[in-house]
């Protein structure tokens, strides 16, 4: 009798104990269901949508997220750079290479939580298409650092992970049928503070 | 031995059940969602900014450093709902959002008449009465059909340098969420 009730304890105590926590991982993990990756940049057109996956609306509503509608723009976050290696605050970046059409984009650098990193300057660690010098052949070259650059200088600072974020505003790439053949910009170490 | 692999068994049996059960039951117990976040801010019908630059911290999370938003709560058993912004600002979207935070209709300047901001949201049924008899005033505005009660609109505008800066703070704080009669 004492053998059954510690049984049905045992089984209550783990269906509740891991169905819980399976559901908090899934829900803490960076990546998820729907996302689309190019290159290290990572989107998810659906977040949000009345067709987003279970995983997502439950993210949505626990986080208090409003995500951008289909003709606001499309944000893609990247947590590598080229090489495979995590993004952090303390190295220079040089992000190179074309950028898909939109009426303009922004790009900036973001803690885990994605906001914008606090760079203790009144530079933000901002940068948008509008103020951005161009190559001849119409890309764009940014150096990230914490050291002034010339050309286009995206300001970070500090220690720990750090991510980018690349959104793209009014653009045909958040309409799923154009996201097959986006290139996104490439992400080159140039070096680290030791 | 054979109870005991038994009830470890029905324990991972259960904890599936549980995971599904809790992964649907998050959105709909969720006190942390824009929603709620809003009402611990502010009234229904009223304009709220969701960014940092108005003081506070920031009610919604993760908005472009380079954007200004403003929101505002609705409930269209009141009746339809009009928002309104003066003013011209480099870009601005707008967003209607359900009361669990689903984007349901969105659209930016291009999309407007004269790329003003002037917009009703209803419910298909109150379409049907306004198209009978449409007021004059509400010739050039958009309208939002969104088969809900309770939601959220949101308006995100460009800030590219720090000289827009004083005239998208405007545009946002002069824009108007309110009940329109018809």
């Amino acid at each position: 009798m004492l053998k059954n009730a510690i049984l049905t304890l045992l089984s209550l105590a783990m269906a509740i104990g891991l169905g819980g926590y399976s559901v908090w991982y899934a829900l803490n993990a960076q990546d998820g269901v729907g996302a689309i990756r190019i290159g290290q940049w990572t989107a998810f057109p659906e977040v949000g949508t009345l067709a987003a996956d279970p995983y997502s609306k439950a993210r949505v509503a626990r986080e208090g997220v409003l995500a951008l509608g289909r003709a606001e723009g499309l944000a893609f976050v990247a947590e590598r750079d080229d090489a495979g290696e995590p993004l952090k605050r303390e190295c220079a970046y040089t992000i190179e290479d074309g950028y898909p059409t939109a009426r303009f984009w922004t790009l900036y650098a973001a803690d885990q939580s994605l906001g914008v990193i606090d760079t203790g300057k009144p530079r933000q660690a901002a940068l948008q298409s509008y103020e951005v010098l161009r190559q001849p052949d119409n890309s764009v070259v940014i150096s990230v650092g914490n050291r002034p650059a010339p050309g286009n200088w995206l300001l970070t600072g500090g220690f720990g992970k750090m991510y980018f974020v690349l959104t793209f505003y009014d653009t045909p790439i958040a309409s799923s049928t154009g996201l097959s053949d986006v290139t996104l910009p490439r992400i080159l170490k140039a070096g680290c503070d030791a | 031995m054979r109870s005991l692999l038994h009830a470890l068994i029905l324990g991972l049996l259960g904890a599936g059940i549980v995971h599904i059960v809790v992964l649907f039951l998050v959105p709909e117990f969720s006190e942390r969602d824009a929603w709620s976040r809003l009402a611990m801010a502010s009234d229904l019908y009223k304009m709220t900014r969701l960014d940092a630059e108005a003081g506070g911290a920031p009610v919604v999370k993760s908005v472009d450093p380079l954007f200004y938003a403003a929101a505002c709560r609705f409930d269209l058993a009141d009746g339809l709902v009009r928002i309104k912004a003066p003013g011209d600002v480099p870009f601005w979207s707008a967003s209607v959002y359900d009361s669990s935070g689903h984007n349901l209709y969105s659209f930016n300047d291009h999309n407007a008449n004269g790329e003003k901001l002037d917009t009703v949201v209803l419910t298909p049924a109150q379409m049907i009465d306004v198209r009978r008899d449409l007021p004059e005033d509400l010739q050039g505005a958009i309208f939002v059909e969104a088969p809900i009660e309770e939601g959220i609109f949101v308006v995100r505008a460009f800030v590219p340098d720090e000289s827009w800066k004083p005239i998208v703070s405007r545009f946002l704080e002069q824009s108007a969420c309110e009940l329109q009669d018809y």
